[in-house]
């Protein structure tokens, strides 16, 4: 009898930790998922306009999620300290639901990072920005947000289009209708500018001179921050549902052992 | 007049990078390559003249009969179709002092090389369109078009063509591709993705086999099996108390 309540102690123990862990975890999860949604690079309107935001509810789920975790986790602990079954039902069935939802998370996050590639971002810029006839007011919303973005992007990280200046001359684009490529071969945003926001030198960056236009590409500066999004919501859940399942596993075994 | 066979060269791809655009081309000014003609007390005049590849068949000519350089214009020529047309007058460039390229990283000389160094075909957009315009036009090119460049020196008293180069190599402006065409398919799925997806989905089908194995395991048990009682301490008490109460 002694060997067998030392082992059922040592359960209980364990699983009291686990579901500390796991409700520590819930609030990381939902700090980490606000910091997100809060979307502290501004880079939410491109994925808006490119219908492709689902990385952003991967991480709106995940808030929800977190907290859940963080209140099951309490219950879980009163539920194995008092070894009372039909808390322990409620911990594993409300657990399973929360476990779901986390994995819709994790899978939508890591599936729709694959889709954000260059050249998704390629064409959505040359196909909205500035474009100066818009169908419909979403349209016309998106538009401006589009290039308001593409515009603080340019200025604020010294870039220029998604690979490079060369996009806005090898496509044809919604800025090409607008203005001609003798006076605007790319956005003047593109050319290193002075002090007052105009360009040091308009000839030099018209023509390609090191120096005084931005040579390299925007992909980076927008992938960068969009990886560590997804990757954050996507692994750091996965890491949690792994612990979970073991927790869980362990609660099913100590619910299905005690007698009343 | 001794043509020396050079031509208008493009202008060097280190500096201008950008070139040919869709409708400009940047064009190296003739350096040197009118010295042996100049007279040191008569004034000149260097043109530029411009023409489609294809004008080639029809006209190719910069002067008429008398010597004197012509004076054809975009629209006369329809963009150089037809025969070649004027894109600029300058003077002619210094031999021997040339800017130096290494300069225009210097911002306040930067204008000043580029405009000594090298002239932009193509590069007023608005020319074509104001009738108040009296000098010489230099309207963009059509885009993926060949085209083909010629410098004049010209005695700037008597009008008349003093020398001029060979007609440049074909140069072609740029072409455009439709952003319709460009293909947003992200390809193959990453490694992350798929070990995420299967490794949590047998986790879940693990989870709910272990809730249904538990579950049908307490419906399904027999009463009286040792296990986990909440009351653990009280049966110890009890089982104590038994034999207390059996020997008395």
């Amino acid at each position: 009898m002694a060997k067998s309540e030392d082992g059922i102690h040592i359960l209980q123990g364990l699983l009291v930790f686990g579901n500390v862990v796991i409700g520590m975890c819930g609030i990381a999860l939902t700090a980490e998922c606000i910091f997100f949604v809060s979307d502290p690079h501004g880079l939410y309107p491109l994925l808006e306009a490119t219908e492709n935001d689902d990385i952003y509810a991967a991480a709106w789920i995940g808030i929800f999620v977190g907290f859940a975790l963080f209140a099951l986790s309490i219950l879980g602990i009163i539920g194995v300290i008092k070894s009372n079954r039909t808390l322990l039902l409620m911990y594993i069935i409300l657990m399973l639901i929360t476990y779901a939802f986390e994995m819709a998370s994790c899978i939508t996050a890591a599936t729709h990072r694959d889709f954000l590639t260059p050249n998704l971002f390629l064409k959505q810029m040359l196909e909205r920005y500035q474009k100066s006839e818009t169908d419909n007011n979403n349209d016309s919303w998106m538009t401006k947000r589009v290039t308001e973005t593409w515009d603080k992007l340019m200025l604020q990280n010294q870039c220029c289009g998604v690979q490079g200046p060369s996009d806005w001359q090898e496509y044809t684009s919604a800025f090409r209708d607008t203005h001609n490529d003798a006076d605007f071969p790319w956005p003047h945003n593109c050319c290193v500018l002075d002090a007052r926001g105009s360009p040091v030198n308009l000839d030099g960056c018209k023509l390609g001179v090191q120096g005084y236009y931005n040579s390299n590409g925007c992909y980076d500066v927008i992938s960068g921050p969009m990886n560590t999004h997804a990757w954050g919501v996507a692994w750091f859940g996965f890491a949690i549902l792994c612990w979970t399942f073991c927790v869980l596993l362990g609660t099913m075994f100590y619910w299905s052992r005690i007698e009343y | 007049l001794p043509d020396q066979g050079l031509k208008p060269q493009i202008a060097a791809p280190q500096l201008a990078t950008n070139n040919p655009t869709l409708t400009t081309v940047a064009l190296e000014k003739p350096f040197c390559m009118f010295d042996s003609s100049l007279h040191p007390n008569k004034s000149y005049v260097v043109y530029l003249y411009v023409m489609k590849e294809s004008a080639n068949a029809i006209s190719s000519l910069v002067t008429d009969n008398n010597g004197k350089p012509l004076n054809s214009t975009f629209q006369q020529t329809s963009g150089g179709q037809t025969g070649p047309y004027k894109a600029a007058l300058f003077n002619v460039p210094n031999c021997a002092s040339p800017p130096k390229l290494a300069d225009v990283g210097d911002v306040n000389r930067a204008s000043d090389v580029l405009k000594q160094y090298l002239f932009r075909v193509g590069d007023d957009g608005t020319c074509l369109y104001d009738p108040n315009f009296l000098a010489v036009c230099n309207p963009p090119l059509s885009p993926d078009t060949t085209y083909r460049f010629k410098y004049v020196l010209v005695d700037s008293t008597e009008g008349i063509m003093k020398e001029q180069t060979l007609w440049s190599d074909p140069i072609k402006t740029r072409r455009v591709k439709l952003p319709l065409k460009i293909d947003t398919w992200p390809g193959q799925r990453s490694g992350g993705m798929i070990v995420i997806t299967s490794v949590l989905s047998v986790l879940v089908f693990l989870l709910l086999a272990g809730f249904l194995a538990s579950v049908s395991s307490v419906v399904m048990r027999p009463e009286d099996s040792s296990a986990v009682t909440k009351h653990t301490s009280q049966t110890i008490q009890q089982s104590e108390l038994t034999p207390q109460l059996i020997s008395e």
